[in-house]
Parts: structure tokens; C-alpha cells; sequence
């Protein structure tokens, strides 16, 4: 769907992605106690990242959680919890620090389901910040969202407007399923318009199509989707530009994205993910796999260059991808 | 369900019947992995029979367990039935987990087991959430994780008991230590000498009981749930014990000696057990003749059960991944389908 | 050479008592370092002593040897390890015939332990268990001195011990005939398994003898103490019955357990003398002694008799006091002759 006809018709607001995620999950804290989020510092401080701000003094220590600073530990609770009658939304403070909590990540929450034959509900949320940009370095500034859309069993999101943001917070704690929500931290301040009604969800496994084009599409996912918008309106006269926001990681709305491809012939695919053997690469198997007679040129990718994120500004710079490359590639196409 | 204890004659002949019930499921689960008939791994709970019945009946029907890779006396104490139990050994549809789980992962959730575990350690994190849950919705049940000695040396086991007494859930944690994780001793994986003392570095309570005594293991677990239940956080709880058998079945065991099997062996808890009731005039010799055999013939019905058991149809391995179907999961089982997989 | 034998009881100190009540624990940590305690304080006497420990798989006698100051000649007691009392009482049968003192490390049920086996060796009875009745709370540098200045016969031992007393239970049941001892006491418990032996609810108590009694102590020996002290060394002892407090003639609020202070209904008191047996008839229950549940009863006819030949037991206090008073403690020597 165009991102313009979900909007069509709703009551919106104009809000960040922080206050868009923070309303999704107070909505969904009001309405069921047994929403119950944990994490380190998400409670009486806020967040490290402010995105819990004061739901702690809106709903109370019951609801919102501050865990020992053990991933393992509050993530397998979780899980363990999950199973037994509630929905814990767990925050990883940085998805960097989700090795430390990987076991029962892969092992437990993700198999637990197929392994007793359908004999256990999984409603589980992961939310987890990502991306580089701030200068935080190699361990706070990973992009590990492969690592779980990879992994069967999990389902994986990763918003890149404020609208998605909200939307899939609340789908991703209404799912019975283990849902990952990740987080671009670069652009929680990123502004736009949000549905108000309490019911409003994106539902996990579609994309949205946010500017519509004729000539090569742009597939883009966090912060690369509303850099991919700016290069798409610098190009306007010269190139039509279609940016879809994949919104979804796995499942994949493979569908959308196809369909856009065989209009344009051409695509890009924009994630801050390293490269290699990635998220890049499985929307790529994909489109040839559905519509590999309709394209016209090699599909491009932009993502970061199999470094880790390097601290000195420079440095960091010089491995983000960003609207720049996302053009590069578009010119070597079209 | 565990609708039983130790109060009364006629839990206390329950218990001997589960135990007895542990330990044959477990003697003809080794004949027929030892045969080929059972695929995979078998890890076999004879000879620590008194911890997981003296456990389950101290508990309430409703309470959870959190259990390990050595689960099969655990579910039987919990009350799973044994005929699904031996049909997930088997791999077949009728199983627990419908043939997808196996040995290392039986579960049910509405009977209060939350499932065996191949993952060392992974138990306690469990048990901690479910009494996040239980105490988040004000329920009045507890949660119990079953974790081996080995299984005391892991991280996340030290995380869940550290959150649990933080937030005071109603949570027990049960070391089995049966004196050895796989072929190295206890000795050699820990520096205190009992493993109950790591409670202290919790400030909850810890104890180390007899796990060849089912008496000695009720008590301390009746203990550590009504401590759970009052809301005063969680108990260690360490039953000392040990497996008659290899660490799996097949296992050379050069670790140990033929001596100090036998020492365990002459304490034997179902032997123990049975005495006491006999000396108490609970049980003759001749009830226990026919209990066994029941408990035989209740086996034997499982491993029937098993075998006329259909195996799954290939399809059902696309089955139970999400709560709702994923295209990417659709198209591999279409695939598989119409050209029975050849095309992945 | 004066020759000293110490005993260090691993599981002493951790029993059930720590989930049910007050009571502390005492790890494997905090005896270690009070072993090394008692074995420095051996060289408070100019004499060197030997001294002979029991060995355990906890690590607890090996620190003690590998910690000991170099003037004690210290090794190991040969005999197997089964992790039981049994070597409590084998160690203290080794050292009958062989030490002029031993220090015991334990509770109440390991002091039984080794005084079953001891004779009349001197027995230094130091507490690392649970709601202790005999053993004294005292440190083990300053016990390892008093056992020092008896066993170097500095003083009298005669003059600074004191004889303690046991009970002797006989029980006939269906299954024939059974024996326990107990130090301070014999109780009857309303469970009908030994289970984790220690008396998890002081509530289900039925009765006993005491073969002595103060209120300032724990336990049975408590409840007898309220009514009428007993002193250890006094002869006899008691024998107890209780029942609902609201059906028997009298109560008595006592200290049961650690953080356990109950009202218990009296049924009936009863002092005895030396070897005067106390006669039960009991159904279903569990007899324990020393504060440990030991033996199920299903319908049997119980005698339980105090007797005089209990251990001798050191007054720590009184064995250093009659030293400082002989001037054993000071020396004339300066400092380097003595060296
Ligand atoms: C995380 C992890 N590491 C290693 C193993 C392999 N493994 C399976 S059982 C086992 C020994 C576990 O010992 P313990 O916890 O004492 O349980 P026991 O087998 O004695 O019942 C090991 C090392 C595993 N399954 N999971
Ligand atoms: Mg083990």
C-alpha cells in the first residue's frame, strides 16, 4: 500500500518517531495490564534514549520494569513469561548487546513454539536501537538486524517513519509471535505524521510504498528510507524515483516490492546492514527469483562496507551509507 | 497435574508408583534407543527418581516446571502421559510435541511443564519469567526450574536467580547434582563445595538435601513454596543425587568407578522408599509386586501406543513456526507439496 | 608431645533450618578459617603439640594443614571418607586412644557424634551449627588455646571439665527393636519421615527428655528450662509432654528455633534421676536427636533413660582463667632467648 492511502481518511498528528513509539506503547500498556515492559533504566530514568520517558509514572513499576543489567537474564524471562500468560516487551538498550542475550534468543524464544508442536503462545517484543552516525563506536552502533531476520521463528521490523514506528510497535506486542522491533536511534527526532486512533497498526509483513515512481526503485529500510526521499526529490525531473520503505524484514512483503520492480525494471536496495551475505541480499534473491525478466539493469546495493562502525567522525562518515550513495547507485542504472 | 504428595498413605504409594513409573519409561527408553528405534540423543533420569517425584508433590497441580535435557522423570512426576511421552521419543504425530520435539523438548504448557530443554542453563531464565507472570497477574502458583550441577556454572542461571530474588517472584531453583555435568565431576566445575551456598551471594535461602531421600526433597521443596507463595522470594534448593546411567545412553563412562556407582546404588531411593512403606505396614511385599507389574504394563501400553502411532506426514514440518502463516513458510510448503522438496 | 585432635564437621552449620527459621548458615569458607583459628591457638603453650585432624572432600582439613604455623606438627587421621557422622565417630574413636584434648567443630549432633566414641578425652566443644545446646559459641583461636593448656596438662583437666550427661532410647515397634543417643536431648516429632532430619516445625513437637535445661538455651532444652533449670552437669534430667495449649493444664512460651518463639502446652513435667527411664507410647512419629530427626516409629513402645557417662566437656573460660592464675601464660625469658 501507498504510504499516502494508509494515511487517507485518519485523524494524524505530527509527532517524532521517539514520542511515535512511546505513544504506540502506552496505548497498548492501556489497553492490557498484561503488556509489561522491562529493560535496563526504562523505568524511573526514562531510557537511556528517552523513548519510555515517563510511562513509568503513568502505569507504575508493574508495568514498566527496570531488569539487572543481564540480557540473558531479562530476556529469558521474558520468553519464560511469554509462555506463561502475559506480553513482555524487552528493550535492548543497544542491539549490540544482543550476543549477550543470544540464547535465549535463538534457542528458546524462537523455537520454542515448533519444537512443542504449537503447544506454546510466544508473544514476545524485542525493541532494539540500532545504526551508526552518533560517533558511538564499534559497540553501540551495530545494525544486527539480518542476524534475527535470518533466524527462523523470529519475526523482524524496522520502521523508517514515524507513522511505521507506531504502527509496528503495536503489531509487534499484539502478534503471539516473537516480534523484533529495531530502532534507528539516528532518527528518533525524524518527524511525521502519526494515526491517533487507538487501533491504528501496520501490519507486520507489508511495505509501504512512500513516493511513488516510474523509473527505479529505491527499497529502503530505517533512516536510509527518508534519505532515499530527499535524493528522490532532488532527482525529480530527471529520474522518477519509487522509495518503498520495507518496514517489514521478515516476513517480507516480497509482493510489493516485485510489483514495483516490474514497473521501474530497475532497483536499489538501501539498509545500513554490512553487506555481505545480508538483508541486501535476500530482497535481491528474491526479486530475481519473481521478476528477473523484468529487469533492465544489475540491482545496486548501499549498506555499510563490512567494517564495524568506527568511532572518529571521518572514519564514520566514511562507512555510513547515506542519500549520497543511494544516488550514486541510482545514476549507475538509470 | 500433581495431585499428589506425601501426606497420606495413598499419595505416599502414588509417589512409589511414579518413581517406579520414572524408572521403567526410562529402562525401556534406553532398549529401544540402544535398538535404533528411538532417533537422537536419550539422557535418562534412572536413579534420581526421588527428586523429581519428591518435587512435583510438594508442588500444586498448577504450578510450573522449568526442566532439562534429563526431562523424562520430570514430566512423569509432573503427570504427563506417558503414552504421548514414549510417542515424542518415537517421533510420532500423536506425540507431545506432534514428533517435533523429541526427548530434549517435551512439553505442555497447560499441564504446567514449560518444557525440556537441550540447552544447559536455559531453564531458570523460564521459570523466572513465568513467575513474573504468575506474580504479575497475582496468581496463586509458583514456578520451580530443575537445573543440573553443570548447570550451575552458567551465566544465565545466575541472572534469572538474581532477578528473581531481586523482584521477589515466587520462583524455586532445584539443583540436581548428580555429581557430574557430562564426565566431569562436580569438583571440577565449582569452587564452593555445596552448591547451595551460592545462595548467599542472593541473600535467599539455600540447602542441600539427600535426593535418594523422596522425604528429605519434599520437605525442603514444601518449604521453598510456601516461602514462593507468601511472597518471599525464591529458595536454592540443591538435591544430591546420581545417574545409574552413562550421561547418555552409550556414554563409555571412564570417569567413575564401578565402586562408586554401587555405593549410590546401595542407597537406591526407590528401595529406600518402598522399605519405609513396607515398615510403616503402607505396602507389602506382594502390593509391590503388583504395583511394578502395573507400572510394566503401563509401559508397555506406551510403547504400544508408540509404535501404532503414525509417524508425521513430511507437510507438518511447515507447521507451528508463527501463530499465523508467513509467505516465506507458505511458499516452501507449497514447494514441497507439489514436488515433495526436490526444489529447495 | 602433648597430641591434639581436631575434628571439623563439613556439613555442620547448612541443614534445613536455614528455610525454615532463623537460623544462619555456616559455610565451608567460615570453617576453614576458624580451623586455622583453633590450630594458632594451640601455640599459646611453650610446648609444641601435634595435632591430628579429620580429613573431609571439602578442602577443609588440607587448607588447615597447608595454613598451620610451623611449629605444630599437623597431619591427617588415616581412615576412609564416607561424608556421614560415621566419621565423625571414627575420627573420635582413633582419637580415645590416642589425644590428650580434642576440639570439635560442629553442633550439637556432631558433639554427640564424637562423645559417643570419645570416653573421657577432654572434649572442646566449639559451634558452627544450628541453635547449639552444647557447643560454645566461643572463638576458635581462644578454644585451640584451651585445649592447648589442658593437653599440655598446664592445668588440671580434671579441675576445668565437667561431665556431661546422655539419654538412651530403646524403641520397640512392629519392627523390632531400635536405639538412639542423645546429648541434651530426645525429641518427639509428629512427621511421619525422618525426611531432611533437622526439626523443620518446632510445632509438631510431642515431647522429650532433656538431660539438662535453661531457658537461655534452644530447642527442647528450652522448654524445659522455663519450667525448672537443669545444669549440665546436674544429675537426671526431664521428661516432657506436650499437647494443645488450649487443652492442657499449663503452658510455656519458650524459644524453639532460631526467630521461632512458641507457646507450647504443657501436659505433664517430670524430673528423673540418673538412669530413670521415661517410658512413651507413640504412634507414627519421628524420634530425633539433638535437634535431628533420626528414626520413624510406627507404633512402638519408647524408654528413653538419662545416664552419667556423657563426654567431658571443657570450660573454656575456666581452663584459660586457671592458666593466667598459675602464671602459666607469662614468661620470664626476654624475647629473643625465647625465639
Ligand atoms: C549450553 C550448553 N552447553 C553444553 C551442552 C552439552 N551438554 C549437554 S548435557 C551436559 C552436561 C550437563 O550437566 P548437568 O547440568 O550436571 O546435568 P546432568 O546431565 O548431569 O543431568 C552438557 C555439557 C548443552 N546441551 N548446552
Ligand atoms: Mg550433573
Amino acid at each position: 500500500m501507498t504510504a499516502q492511502a494508509e494515511l487517507d481518511g485518519q485523524e494524524t498528528e505530527t509527532m517524532t518517531v521517539r514520542e511515535a513509539i512511546r505513544q504506540g506503547l502506552r496505548e497498548e500498556l492501556e489497553r492490557d495490564e498484561d503488556v509489561l515492559i522491562m529493560g535496563e533504566d526504562v523505568g524511573a530514568f526514562g531510557g537511556v534514549l528517552e523513548v519510555t520517558g515517563n510511562l513509568y509514572e503513568e502505569f507504575g513499576e508493574e508495568q514498566v520494569r527496570d531488569t539487572p543489567i543481564a540480557e540473558a537474564g531479562y530476556v529469558g524471562a521474558a520468553v519464560g513469561a511469554a509462555a506463561t500468560g502475559t506480553r513482555p516487551v524487552a528493550e535492548l538498550m543497544f542491539s549490540d548487546f544482543m550476543g549477550v542475550s543470544m540464547e535465549q534468543i535463538m534457542n528458546q524464544m524462537a523455537k520454542m513454539r515448533y519444537m512443542f508442536g504449537g503447544k506454546t503462545e510466544m508473544p514476545v517484543t524485542i525493541r532494539a536501537t540500532e545504526g551508526g552516525g552518533m560517533g558511538a563506536a564499534s559497540q553501540h552502533s551495530g545494525t544486527v538486524h539480518t542476524w534475527i531476520s535470518h533466524f527462523p521463528g523470529l519475526k523482524a521490523v524496522a520502521p523508517g517513519t514515524a507513522a511505521a514506528a507506531k504502527g509496528l510497535t503495536k503489531a509487534a506486542i499484539r502478534s503471539d509471535d516473537p516480534v523484533f522491533v529495531f530502532e534507528n536511534k539516528m532518527i528518533y527526532e525524524q518527524k511525521g505524521e502519526v494515526p491517533t486512533d487507538e487501533d491504528y497498526i501496520t501490519p507486520i509483513g507489508e511495505a509501504s510504498v512512500e513516493r511513488e515512481g516510474e523509473d527505479v526503485t529505491v527499497v529502503a529500510t530505517q533512516r536510509l528510507v527518508g534519505e532515499s526521499l530527499t535524493v528522490a526529490d532532488g532527482l525529480s525531473g530527471d529520474v522518477s524515483v519509487e522509495v518503498i520503505d520495507a518496514q517489514s524484514l521478515y516476513p517480507l512483503d516480497t509482493e510489493t516490492i516485485v510489483e514495483s520492480l516490474r514497473k521501474t525494471g530497475r532497483m536499489v536496495v538501501a539498509d545500513e546492514s554490512p553487506v555481505s551475505y545480508g538483508t541486501h541480499a535476500e530482497i535481491i534473491a528474491r526479486a530475481q527469483e519473481e521478476a528477473f525478466f523484468s529487469l533492465d539493469a544489475p540491482i545496486q546495493r548501499v549498506g555499510t562496507p563490512d567494517t564495524h562502525m568506527p568511532f572518529s567522525t571521518p572514519l564514520e562518515q566514511e562507512v555510513l551509507p547515506d542519500g549520497e550513495g543511494v544516488q550514486n547507485a541510482i545514476e549507475k542504472i538509470v | 497435574m500433581t495431585d499428589y504428595t506425601l501426606e497420606t498413605e495413598d499419595d505416599r504409594l502414588e509417589a512409589l508408583r511414579r518413581m517406579l513409573t520414572i524408572r521403567e519409561f526410562d529402562t525401556k527408553a534406553g532398549h529401544y534407543f540402544a535398538d535404533g528405534e528411538i532417533p537422537g540423543f536419550v539422557h535418562l533420569y534412572i536413579g534420581e527418581e526421588a527428586v523429581g517425584v519428591g518435587t512435583c508433590a510438594a508442588l500444586d497441580p498448577d504450578d510450573y516446571i522449568a526442566s532439562t535435557h534429563r526431562g523424562h522423570g520430570h514430566c512423569i512426576a509432573k503427570g504427563l502421559d506417558p503414552d504421548l511421552m514414549m510417542a515424542e521419543l518415537f517421533g510420532k504425530a500423536d506425540g507431545y510435541c506432534n514428533g517435533k520435539g523429541g526427548s530434549m523438548h517435551i512439553a505442555d504448557i497447560d499441564s504446567g511443564m514449560l518444557g525440556a530443554n537441550g540447552i544447559v542453563g536455559a531453564g531458570p531464565p523460564l521459570a523466572t519469567g513465568a513467575a513474573l507472570s504468575i506474580s504479575h497477574q497475582d496468581r496463586d502458583q509458583v514456578a520451580l526450574a530443575f537445573l543440573g550441577d553443570g548447570a550451575t556454572a552458567q551465566g544465565q542461571v545466575h541472572e534469572a536467580i538474581n532477578q528473581a530474588s531481586t523482584w521477589d517472584l515466587p520462583a524455586i531453583f532445584l539443583i540436581e547434582n548428580n555429581q557430574y555435568g557430562e564426565a566431569t565431576p562436580v569438583e571440577k566445575q565449582h569452587n564452593v563445595d555445596q552448591l547451595s551456598d551460592t545462595a548467599q551471594a542472593y541473600d535467599i535461602p539455600g540447602v542441600t538435601v539427600d535426593g535418594m531421600d523422596i522425604t528429605a526433597v519434599y520437605e525442603a521443596v514444601q518449604e521453598g513454596r510456601k516461602r514462593a507463595a507468601n511472597g518471599d522470594g525464591p529458595t536454592l534448593i540443591e538435591a544430591e543425587t546420581y545417574r545409574y546411567h552413562g550421561h547418555y545412553e552409550g556414554d563409555e563412562q571412564n570417569y567413575r568407578t564401578d565402586e562408586e556407582l554401587q555405593q549410590w546404588k546401595d542407597r537406591d531411593a526407590i528401595d529406600a522408599f518402598k522399605a519405609r512403606l513396607i515398615d510403616r505396614d503402607e505396602l507389602s511385599e506382594a502390593e509391590f509386586e503388583e504395583m511394578q507389574a502395573e507400572v510394566e504394563e503401563t509401559i508397555a501400553d506406551a510403547i504400544e501406543f508408540a509404535h501404532d502411532a503414525e509417524l508425521p506426514h513430511p507437510q507438518e514440518a511447515y507447521d507451528d513456526m508463527f501463530s499465523d502463516t508467513v509467505p516465506e513458510i507458505e511458499k516452501f510448503a507449497n514447494r514441497a507439496r507439489t514436488d515433495g522438496g526436490d526444489s529447495r | 608431645m602433648a597430641h591434639i585432635g581436631l575434628i571439623v564437621n563439613p556439613s555442620a552449620g547448612r541443614d534445613i533450618r536455614r528455610l525454615t527459621g532463623g537460623a544462619s548458615v555456616v559455610d565451608n569458607y567460615a570453617k576453614r578459617s576458624t580451623t586455622v583459628c583453633v590450630l594458632d591457638g594451640l601455640t599459646l603453650v611453650d610446648e609444641t603439640v601435634s595435632v591430628e585432624i579429620m580429613p573431609d572432600k571439602t578442602g577443609i582439613a588440607e587448607h588447615a594443614i597447608g595454613e598451620a604455623p610451623s611449629e605444630l606438627d599437623i597431619s591427617k587421621v588415616e581412615m576412609p571418607i564416607k561424608e556421614t557422622a560415621a566419621d565423625t565417630r571414627r575420627a573420635a574413636a582413633h582419637f580415645r586412644e590416642t589425644a590428650d584434648a580434642v576440639v570439635v567443630l560442629g553442633g550439637d549432633g556432631t558433639s554427640r557424634d564424637a562423645a559417643l566414641e570419645l570416653g573421657d578425652v577432654p572434649l572442646v566443644s566449639v559451634s558452627t551449627g544450628t541453635n547449639n545446646v552444647v557447643p560454645t559459641p566461643v572463638d576458635g583461636t581462644v578454644a585451640g588455646a584451651a585445649a592447648a593448656v589442658i593437653a599440655t596438662a598446664v592445668v588440671d583437666a580434671e579441675t576445668v571439665t565437667t561431665r556431661h550427661g546422655k539419654i538412651e532410647v530403646r524403641a520397640d515397634d512392629v519392627n523390632g527393636e531400635k536405639h538412639l543417643t542423645g546429648l541434651a536431648t530426645i525429641g518427639i516429632t509428629d512427621r511421619p519421615f525422618v525426611g531432611t532430619r533437622a526439626l523443620v516445625d518446632p510445632t509438631e513437637l510431642l515431647g522429650g527428655v532433656v538431660s539438662r535445661a535453661h531457658p537461655a538455651a534452644i530447642g527442647l532444652t528450652s522448654v524445659a528450662g522455663c519450667i525448672e533449670p537443669i545444669a549440665p552437669d546436674a544429675p537426671g534430667g526431664a521428661a516432657l509432654r506436650f499437647g494443645d495449649p488450649d487443652e492442657t493444664p499449663r503452658s510455656v512460651r519458650a524459644i524453639l528455633a532460631p526467630g521461632m518463639t512458641t507457646t507450647i502446652g504443657l501436659e505433664s513435667h517430670e524430673s528423673l534421676d540418673w538412669d530413670e527411664p521415661a517410658v512413651f507410647e507413640l504412634q507414627d512419629c519421628v524420634i530425633g536427636a539433638d535437634g535431628e530427626r533420626e528414626v520413624e516409629l510406627a507404633d512402638a513402645t519408647v524408654t528413653m533413660t538419662p545416664t552419667a557417662n556423657g563426654p567431658r566437656l571443657v570450660d573454656v573460660d575456666g581452663a584459660l582463667q586457671a592458666a593466667s592464675e598459675k602464671g602459666a601464660l607469662i614468661s620470664d625469658r626476654p624475647l629473643a632467648d625465647a625465639e
